[in-house]
Parts: structure tokens; C-alpha cells; sequence
């Protein structure tokens, strides 16, 4: 009896230090460092695809490259000197700092609503949700094309229904004022669900013991949600609205299919800006300067966002 | 909480609103695929026309056909090279301590943040150097940028869910980290690295910005494509709607396949069973 169990014990350790030992050195180099091994060729890739680039992006940004002259030469600063002096830029920030503010506040705020009333255990609720689901898994740009149809002033549906309720049917597309608010309101048909199901996991993890026990302490429904529900849901709250922020900064197809940045660039935010500047007038150089203040803008925003929700208490 | 029937009513009420708001958009593009042209443009709205099929024959002759054949490439390659890539690297960043774990979590994060806006002027300079502006590795090369950050984070978090008792178990007979890795832990976390795979399938078929910069007229994707019928005074509505159900209906099936890869069941019976 001894005996085999000593054997069922050393046996194992034994296999274990013959694996150790055999094969060739690269085998056993791979073998000791096998978790960074096969995380080499994504991290090179990553490097290769997004690291370099960006660096030479902001390399880019000091000088005059052009793709239409093939002579360049390093410019220093003039680039934002430039941004300094462009009529169009003032424009262009407040448009970005609207889209992104618009689309967070307004996604979040619907997207709540609805996680609360999704927020129910009867039949048939899963059905409801994948419903709910389809306009996130749409292509942007079909979602794109297809509100534009919608706002179209002569044949769009959305301009028949206000008719029918005899309310004003204005140029959506065609107004400066109004282009802007156009954008929100197509982002909002895939911002609303996708907050909502990002928040529905969060509802469903607050304790249900600590509601109750609020409730029967005399709190209504409303004081339960924002002394319980709410605070309790502060880190997903944290991250939705972050990966929304991180989004609306890149929002492009909702932008330069629906409205082309117009009328004028009354809709144009900073990503679109670069995109027109860089690849349609060709000025590169212009571009990644541009493509540095809208870095700066993410980091400091996400850093103020960082500040005001995701502090721990 | 006591239930309120009032409440439960008004529940229900709102959400119907929701859902109703949520098909308008999918029921402009159902009737219009199938609308005679005039009756797409026509103003007032025509809600009901004839149903033809000719939208369809115009994206036929049109070529859209072969930009759909282009998506489908675009999304097999991207696919395949950022699983084969991406979930090893997961399964690293999900087993624990090497050199450079820190580099890459900071990187997931980092390359999250940046828009793709800036990476695509250097690549887009690169592929103009190279002679890779339109061809269909490059695409893929560039499709990862988001993608594989994307690949690492989540399928990392299939892999956590994956007990390490049992890799453990097989190391100590004998089996090496590699072997641990293909034979126990992969196949434990196939439910999970489908639908990453599905996910990622998704997201390069609906990918517009890196191939309306890096793609060539014969290799531009469906969602390129669908914009050309744009005309420069004139859109072809419904050679458009046509066009957005063909780009619509595998996102659909691939949304109900990952949903029951998302049933999670395996792990929770694997220690005990």
C-alpha cells in the first residue's frame, strides 16, 4: 500500500521534469517562455499596424507633405500655426465637442431608460432585447444611407409623418442649423440600444436585497434608483459612457454619407476634417497636425472623464 | 418591490414605441428593395408598389455582386489572421505573468482610444510606396488595427473563464504549456472564441472607412459599393435598399449563431463532470 503511493506520487513530478528537459533548445526556450512566445507575432502586428504609424503620424505633423509634390521638407510648427489662424478650425472644434457631448449625453440617457424598462423578467423579454439588438449589428453605412433617405425633403418618410400631424417639415440636410441634430438623431437609433444593453448588465448585477431593503424602508421607486441603483452601477455607467465618447470622436460614416459634413462644414467634425484634408485636398502634413489636436482632445477628455465618473469613492 | 399594474402597462407601452422606431428604418429598406423606381422616389412617400425585382438586376448590372464577392474575402482573410493571431495572445494575457504583458495591456487600451483617422495616412503613404493600395492582404493587414486589440481583449476573457486545474493536471502528465494550451484549453474555450470569431466576421464585413481609403475599384467592398449608387444628382433608392439587404441578411444569421455560442455551458461542468 506504501508503495504505490509513493509511486503515484513521484510519478507525475518525474513526467514533469522529463518534458522539461527534452527537445531542442528553441523547444525548450519556447516551452519556459510559452505565454510570450505566442503573444510575439500579435504584438509585433499591433506594433507594426497602429504603433508606427501613429508615431510617424505625429512625425508627420512637422512637416509640408503633400501627395500630390514629392519634395517635402520638415516645417517646424507652421502646421498649427496654421490651426491657429484657420477660419475653419473654431467651426470644426465646437461641431466635434457637440457630436460628442450630443450623442454620449443623449445615448446614455435613452439608453438608461430603456436598460430599466428591458429591466423585467417576464416572457418573452429575451425576443424583445435581440430586437433591440438589430440596429447595433447593422453596417453603419446601410444605418447612413438609409437615414438619409429618411430626412430626404421631398420623398423622406420622416418629413410625410411630421405633415400628417401637421407640424413643420423642415430641410433637414439642407439647413446649417439643423444638419448637426440630424446626425444625433440617426446615431441615436443604434447609440439608444447599445447603451441599453451595456447598462441591462449592469441593472441586472445590483442587489436586489439592498432595493428591497430600501424600499421597505420607505424610499419610492425613484429614491431607490438614485441612492441604490444608480451608485451601484457607477463602473458600468463609467465604461459606457467611455466607449461611447471613444466613438462619437470617430463617428464618420453617420456624418460624410448623411450630411457630408454640409451644408458648408456646418457638420464636419475634426475626424472628418482630417479625412477631407489629408486624402481629399492631399495636404498631409496639414492632416496629422490636425490628427494630433484630435488626440489631445480624446486624451484630455477621457482623462476629465476619468476624473468625474470613474473615481472610486 | 411590489409590482404596479399601471407601471407594467406603461412598461410595455414604451417599449412598443421602441420596437416600433427600431423597424421603420428596416421597413423603408424592405419596401423599397422591392419598389418600381419611380415609386421609390416618389413624392409624396408610396408606402406600397408593385413588387419588382428589378433593383436587384440593377445591382447586377451595376457589378455590386462583385463587391459582395470582394466583402466576403475581405472578412474570410481578416478572420482567419486575426484569430490565428489574436487568440494565443489572449490566452498569454489570460494565463498570467511574461515579459511584455504590461506593454500589451497598455496597447489594448491605447489602440482602442486612437481613431483609425490617424493610422490610415501613414498606412495609406506605406501602400502608395509598396504598391499595396488595393490589394486585398494589405486591406486585411490594415482591418486589424482594431480588430485583433479587439480579438486579444475578449477571447482573454473566454480564456479567464477556462479553469486552470485542468491544464494544470495535464501539464503535470507530461503534456507540455503547447500542448495544455491546443488539447485542454482551446477546445474549453471554443464556444467563446466562436463568437469572437463572429464578431470580428461582422465587423470587417461592415467595415467602410479603411477600404473606401485602401481599396481599389476592383477589390472595393459592398460597403463601397452600395455608395456608388449614389449619383450626382440623383440616388437610385431602391438599387440602394437592394443593396443594403444583401449587406444586411448574413449580419443577421451571424447574429443569431453568435447568440447560442454566447450560452455558455461548458466551463460550468467541466471541473465537476
Amino acid at each position: 500500500m506504501r508503495l504505490i503511493d509513493s509511486r503515484e506520487v513521484r510519478a507525475p513530478a518525474q513526467r514533469r521534469g522529463t518534458s522539461r528537459g527534452r527537445g531542442t533548445p528553441l523547444g525548450r526556450f519556447v516551452e519556459r517562455h510559452f505565454l510570450g512566445a505566442i503573444s510575439l507575432p500579435s504584438l509585433v502586428v499591433m506594433l507594426a499596424v497602429t504603433a508606427v504609424p501613429f508615431v510617424v503620424t505625429i512625425g508627420l505633423a512637422f512637416t509640408n507633405y503633400d501627395l500630390v509634390q514629392s519634395a517635402w521638407k520638415f516645417t517646424g510648427l507652421a502646421n498649427f500655426d496654421r490651426m491657429l489662424h484657420d477660419p475653419q478650425i473654431p467651426t470644426i472644434l465646437f461641431n466635434t465637442i457637440y457630436l460628442v457631448i450630443g450623442t454620449t449625453v443623449l445615448d446614455t440617457v435613452f439608453g438608461m431608460v430603456l436598460a430599466l424598462l428591458l429591466d423585467t423578467r417576464v416572457r418573452g423579454a429575451g425576443v424583445i432585447r435581440s430586437l433591440f439588438m438589430l440596429p447595433i449589428m447593422t453596417a453603419p453605412i446601410v444605418v447612413a444611407l438609409t437615414w438619409r433617405a429618411m430626412f430626404n425633403n421631398e420623398s423622406g418618410w420622416i418629413n410625410y409623418f411630421l405633415s400628417l400631424v401637421h407640424l413643420p417639415q423642415p430641410i433637414w440636410l439642407g439647413n446649417p442649423s439643423l444638419a448637426m441634430p440630424a446626425v444625433l438623431i440617426s446615431d441615436m437609433w443604434t447609440g439608444i440600444p447599445f447603451q441599453a444593453i451595456l447598462l441591462l448588465a449592469g441593472l441586472l448585477g445590483v442587489s436586489k436585497d439592498l432595493k428591497e431593503a430600501a424600499a421597505s424602508d420607505g424610499a419610492n421607486r425613484l429614491q431607490v434608483f438614485w441612492h441604490i441603483t444608480l451608485p451601484s452601477m457607477r463602473p458600468v455607467l463609467f465604461i459606457a459612457v467611455l466607449l461611447r465618447f471613444i466613438e462619437s470622436f470617430r463617428k464618420f460614416e453617420g456624418i460624410q454619407i448623411l450630411t457630408t459634413g454640409g451644408p458648408g462644414i456646418s457638420s464636419t467634425p475634426l475626424n472628418l476634417q482630417i479625412y477631407n484634408t489629408g486624402l481629399f485636398y492631399d495636404q498631409v502634413g496639414y492632416a496629422a497636425a490636425m490628427g494630433v489636436l484630435l488626440v489631445v482632445m480624446i486624451a484630455v477628455s477621457v482623462g476629465l472623464l476619468y476624473l468625474v465618473l470613474g473615481r472610486r469613492r | 418591490m411590489k409590482r404596479s399594474r399601471g407601471l407594467e402597462v406603461l412598461r410595455y407601452a414604451l417599449l412598443s414605441i421602441g420596437l416600433v422606431l427600431v423597424a421603420v428604418p428596416f421597413v423603408w429598406i424592405l419596401l423599397t428593395a422591392f419598389k418600381r423606381q419611380v415609386d421609390a422616389a416618389a413624392v409624396p412617400p408610396k408606402f406600397f408598389s408593385p413588387v419588382t425585382l428589378a433593383n436587384f438586376t440593377t445591382l447586377q448590372g451595376d457589378g455590386f455582386f462583385k463587391s459582395l464577392i470582394n466583402s466576403a474575402i475581405i472578412t474570410v482573410l481578416t478572420t482567419v489572421f486575426t484569430l490565428g493571431l489574436g487568440v494565443p495572445a489572449g490566452y498569454a494575457f489570460a494565463r498570467g505573468r511574461f515579459a511584455g504583458r504590461r506593454f500589451l495591456a497598455a496597447f489594448l487600451l491605447f489602440s482602442r482610444m486612437i481613431p483609425p483617422v490617424i493610422y490610415i495616412i501613414p498606412l495609406f503613404l506605406y501602400y502608395y510606396k509598396l504598391h499595396l493600395v488595393g490589394s486585398f492582404s494589405g486591406m486585411t493587414l490594415a482591418y486589424l488595427t482594431g480588430l485583433l486589440p479587439f480579438t486579444v481583449w475578449m477571447s482573454a476573457a473566454y480564456f479567464r473563464d477556462v479553469p486552470t486545474e485542468l491544464e494544470e493536471a495535464a501539464r503535470v502528465d507530461g503534456a507540455g504549456r503547447a500542448k495544455a494550451f491546443w488539447r485542454i484549453a482551446l477546445p474549453l474555450a471554443a464556444p467563446g472564441v466562436t463568437t469572437v470569431g463572429l464578431l470580428v466576421a461582422i465587423a470587417a464585413w461592415s467595415e467602410y472607412f479603411i477600404p473606401l481609403i485602401l481599396a481599389s475599384p476592383t477589390t472595393a467592398p459592398a460597403t463601397v459599393g452600395i455608395v456608388d449608387l449614389i449619383g450626382v444628382d440623383t440616388i437610385n433608392w431602391g438599387a440602394m435598399a437592394a443593396g443594403a439587404i444583401t449587406l444586411i441578411i448574413p449580419v443577421f444569421v451571424a447574429t443569431l449563431a453568435a447568440q447560442r455560442g454566447l450560452v455558455r455551458g461548458l466551463t460550468a461542468g467541466a471541473i465537476k463532470g
